[in-house]
């Protein structure tokens, strides 16, 4: 069979990136400007700034990933891009960019979904099987989505409120870390024990999320020990804060794993990169003879290869798009 | 010369296609928040009605601001898009001066785009559209004192209240383009929006 190659573009959020990847499944190469040193300054992503970012950089991270490839866009099968959600403006910039590319050069366009994206990272480490859960957990996601074949998805449940990597930057914030805090939180647990006492969000039947309460419940703890006069042990509460969020997290992906009968899980988005939940998901998935799935750390954060590897996907069913693709801040898994 | 001109700095596509001197095709055309999807399939038209593709061109224009921000990006990023595909120059001019050289007045020309709580992008131009006050994001109040001894006309789409004489802007593509034409141009990797105005994020930080 011939080689697919697809030239990816991801521009949602605060990073500007494009990929090529063969087959589906090999990373030819990646160029990615991120934003994170920008946005710091501001305690969170500015969008205004974000899509400043994204047009001063799009045809940059363009050239150097396909000098990175050694290749040119005449060889490239066809165009895969991030139509949303996401950040409206930043989205703007890339779906352009692709557009006119494959405009330019007559080559097929694929749109495609971000957390289709995330969760397809995963075939850049191997092949998915199904019928698999996929849990999504990131700044904007925290989802259980079965899947029985590609680009079948099935959402079991979803957070009713904060997503769980919203969560962790908002604590970690509360607690006097520099944004991006999660990554900061997670590391400093590891010094900790978790002695403080915090609810177990939402433990009931369904495979809904909730961490809003958690959220107060930590923010509370803090102003009330401050009250008291007396020191909080950060590292402690870090660490009370990890287990019972990821308890969470790990108790409704068991259930929901049990209750289908389904023994792949795979997980996808930038929490996935939190090492507490790695440790948990695979003690779990080892005890139920679980086979688990987490991408590397660098397809775990936004990133182009993971568009084009879901795009290659998409391209073999037929989904195209033309000219008229418009960007959507909100749309449902397709 | 083939030129291709991109102004999508307002909620209109002004867009068209020139061809030894004349304009073979354009389009201007209000999108407002469809800008985004129809952008690119018109300027595709132009180039059909034009009979001519995207290889053929020497030179891309665009307006690189200032104006709504998203409506910028929109318009740079196809141009920066092509024009890099290409191995081309692009040259980023002014909307303010693309409406200076579009008027026939004979007295001094101030294009203003309204920017909302009393403030316009504003600017001045003599009768051969040279910049006496520079493009600016400035108090209406302030710009119309400043050329207040001037005889002056305001090139304006926005309903904005001003005591003197007005007309609205109808972008001359040909005369625009024939304008810039001994512009070489520069890297389509440098060409950036122009905005005249920081985020807010960034005012309220002071950087």
């Amino acid at each position: 069979m011939k080689d697919v190659y697809i030239l990816g573009i991801e521009s949602s959020c605060d990073e500007t990136s494009c990929s090529i990847v063969k087959n589906g499944t090999v990373e030819l190469a990646t160029s990615t400007s991120s934003q994170i040193d920008i946005h710091e300054n501001f305690g969170g992503v500015v969008p205004e700034i974000a899509s400043r970012e994204h047009v001063k950089n799009i045809t940059l991270v363009i050239e150097d990933c396909l000098k990175k490839a050694n290749m040119k866009i005449e060889d490239v099968t066809a165009i895969a891009i991030t139509y949303g959600p996401g950040l409206i403006g930043s989205l703007l910039v890339g779906m352009q960019a692709a557009k006119t590319l494959s405009y330019i050069y007559n080559k097929p366009l694929v749109p495609v979904h971000h957390i289709a994206g995330h969760i397809y990272a995963n075939s850049l480490v191997e092949e998915l099987k199904f019928p698999l859960i996929a849990l999504v957990v990131s700044g904007g996601h925290t989802e259980l989505i079965k899947m029985t074949d590609h680009f079948n998805f099935e959402k079991l449940g979803g957070t009713l409120d904060d997503a769980i990597g919203e969560c962790y930057d908002k604590v970690a914030r509360v607690m006097g870390l520099p944004y991006p805090g999660g990554p900061k939180l997670d590391k400093l647990s590891k010094e900790g024990k978790p002695t403080y006492k915090l609810p177990i969000p939402l433990n009931d039947d369904s495979y809904d999320f909730s961490f809003s309460g958690l959220k107060s419940a930590v923010i509370n703890l803090n102003h009330n020990e401050e009250q008291k006069g007396k020191e909080i042990n950060k590292a402690d509460l870090a660490a009370s804060f990890q287990k019972v969020a990821v308890t969470s997290i790990v108790s409704k992906t068991k259930k929901a794993l049990k209750d289908y009968n389904i023994n792949n899980l795979i997980v996808a988005g930038g929490v996935a990169a939190n090492s507490i939940l790695r440790e948990a998901l695979t003690d779990m998935c080892n005890e139920n003879n679980i086979h688990l799935s987490i991408p590397p750390l660098k397809y775990c954060t936004d990133n182009a290869a993971m568009i084009a590897s879901a795009g290659y996907y998409a391209y073999k069913l037929g989904r195209r798009a033309d000219y008229h693709l418009n960007s959507l801040s909100t749309t449902a898994l397709n | 010369m083939r030129v291709l001109y991109i102004d999508t700095s307002s909620d209109y596509l002004y867009s068209g296609i020139v061809v030894d001197d004349k304009l073979v095709s354009s389009i201007k055309k209000k999108y407002e928040k469809d800008l985004s999807k129809e952008a690119l399939p018109k300027i595709i038209e132009l180039f059909d009605e034009a009979n001519i593709t995207p290889k053929d061109l020497d030179k891309i224009i665009v307006v690189n601001g200032p104006g709504s921000f998203t409506g910028i990006r929109i318009g740079i990023t196809i141009a920066k898009t092509i024009a890099w595909a290409l191995n081309i120059n692009i040259t980023p001019i002014s909307g303010l001066t693309a409406m200076a050289i579009s008027s026939n007045t004979n007295t001094y020309k101030m294009p203003l785009i309204d920017a909302r709580r009393g403030y316009v992008y504003g600017a001045i131009y003599d009768k051969d559209n040279n910049k006496v006050i520079e493009d600016s994001h400035i108090e209406l109040k302030e710009l119309l004192d400043k050329s207040k001894d001037l005889d002056i006309e305001v090139i304006t789409n926005n309903d904005l209240e001003i005591n003197i004489k007005k007309e609205s802007y109808d972008p001359d593509i040909l005369k625009i383009v024939k304008h810039f034409e001994t512009s070489d141009g520069i890297n389509p990797h440098l060409v950036n929006p122009i905005y005249l105005k920081k985020t807010e994020a960034e005012e309220k930080a002071g950087l």
